[in-house]
């Protein structure tokens, strides 16, 4: 089976169908909970990756900092996954077809690899590289951003 | 001049009519105004919570708040700045919306917390400075707080949902 026509039967598939005949504040209560988990997400990324460009709350070690903020961080994924799914299922293949969609789904993939390899690695040492440090920082602060950014785009090209 | 005269002369306007009608500048600004909420509301989230005793109870709040300010400023200053240029090109068609007088109604309030905060509470922040759980009245404050910017976010995002 090809993508297309995989993304043409998850749109209407029966939970899909279910979705879509659903009352529109539906979907305006899943686009605010979207909202929620990228807020709670890119908080926690901004703070972290700031405290690794040595601002912020430079009161709070790396290691602290990070320590505090992952649950932040992962709840704030899980909502953005799960509402990101309601959000998906009814319209696929919508969004089979605009560009941005493919263009948020690389960098989502990037961050979370980044995420859970470097960005880890770095939080947990006691004195990284101060070279290490930054480039690790703008690299987290402009692929999240991106996803955020491309996931506005999709909006804007649908 | 009326208020729905005022809105119109923004939107016939040059900026105004600029932004509404481009391809690119009109969802730059809308998608900085959107993801710039994670250094706005989302640090104001955050001092709130200790405000409240929930998190980072550890740090002396005064120490929270000092290191902050500087990009909370800069956040909801590029968050109103944003937030004026939506309204520009788009007056007319806003200013019909009952839940956008609500958001701002409901910023105002809570520009209000935060003068009756500065003003009052943290006044003598040096007494409930380290105390995990402070007074009542600042943990009011930092409730009231959260409580305003959800509403704040939740009428922002239903000002293009019902617009159309």
């Amino acid at each position: 089976m090809s993508t297309q026509e995989l993304f043409n039967s998850i749109q209407h598939s029966t939970v899909s169908a279910s979705l879509t005949h659903l009352n529109h504040l539906f979907g305006a209560v899943a686009q605010l909970t979207h909202i929620t988990g990228l807020v709670l997400l890119l908080t926690s990324i901004v703070l972290v990756n700031l405290r690794l460009l040595g601002v912020g709350l430079t009161g709070y070690s790396v290691i602290d900092l990070a320590k505090s903020t992952r649950r932040f961080i992962w709840i704030g994924l899980a909502l953005l996954a799960i509402s990101g799914l309601f959000i998906f299922l009814p319209a696929a293949t919508i969004y089979y077809i605009n560009p941005f969609f493919w263009i948020k789904v690389e960098l989502l993939i990037a961050a979370v690899i980044v995420q859970l390899t470097l960005f880890r690695w770095v939080t947990t040492k006691d004195h990284p590289s101060p070279v290490l440090a930054k480039s690790t920082a703008v690299l987290s602060l402009v692929l999240w951003f991106g996803v955020g950014a491309s996931g506005r785009i999709i909006g804007y090209l649908n | 001049m009326s208020l729905i005269g005022f809105a119109q002369v923004l939107y016939d306007s040059e900026i105004g009519t600029a932004i509404r009608e481009s391809l690119f500048v009109f969802p730059f600004i809308e998608g900085t105004h959107l993801l710039t909420l994670s250094i706005s509301v989302g640090l104001i989230a955050l001092v709130d919570l200790r405000l409240v005793g929930l998190f980072f109870r550890d740090t002396p709040a005064s120490q929270l708040i000092r290191q902050l300010r500087p990009w909370l400023l800069g956040g909801f200053a590029v968050q109103f700045v944003t937030g004026l240029l939506l309204f520009w090109s788009l007056a007319t068609k806003v200013i019909e919306l009952p839940v956008f007088w609500l958001k701002l109604a409901v910023i105002l309030l809570a520009g209000i917390n935060l003068l009756w905060f500065e003003l009052k509470l943290a006044r003598n922040i040096g007494e409930w400075d380290s105390q995990q759980i402070p007074p009542k009245a600042v943990r009011f404050a930092g409730w009231a707080s959260l409580g305003f910017w959800i509403v704040v976010v939740i009428s922002g995002r239903l000002i293009p949902y019902l617009q159309y």
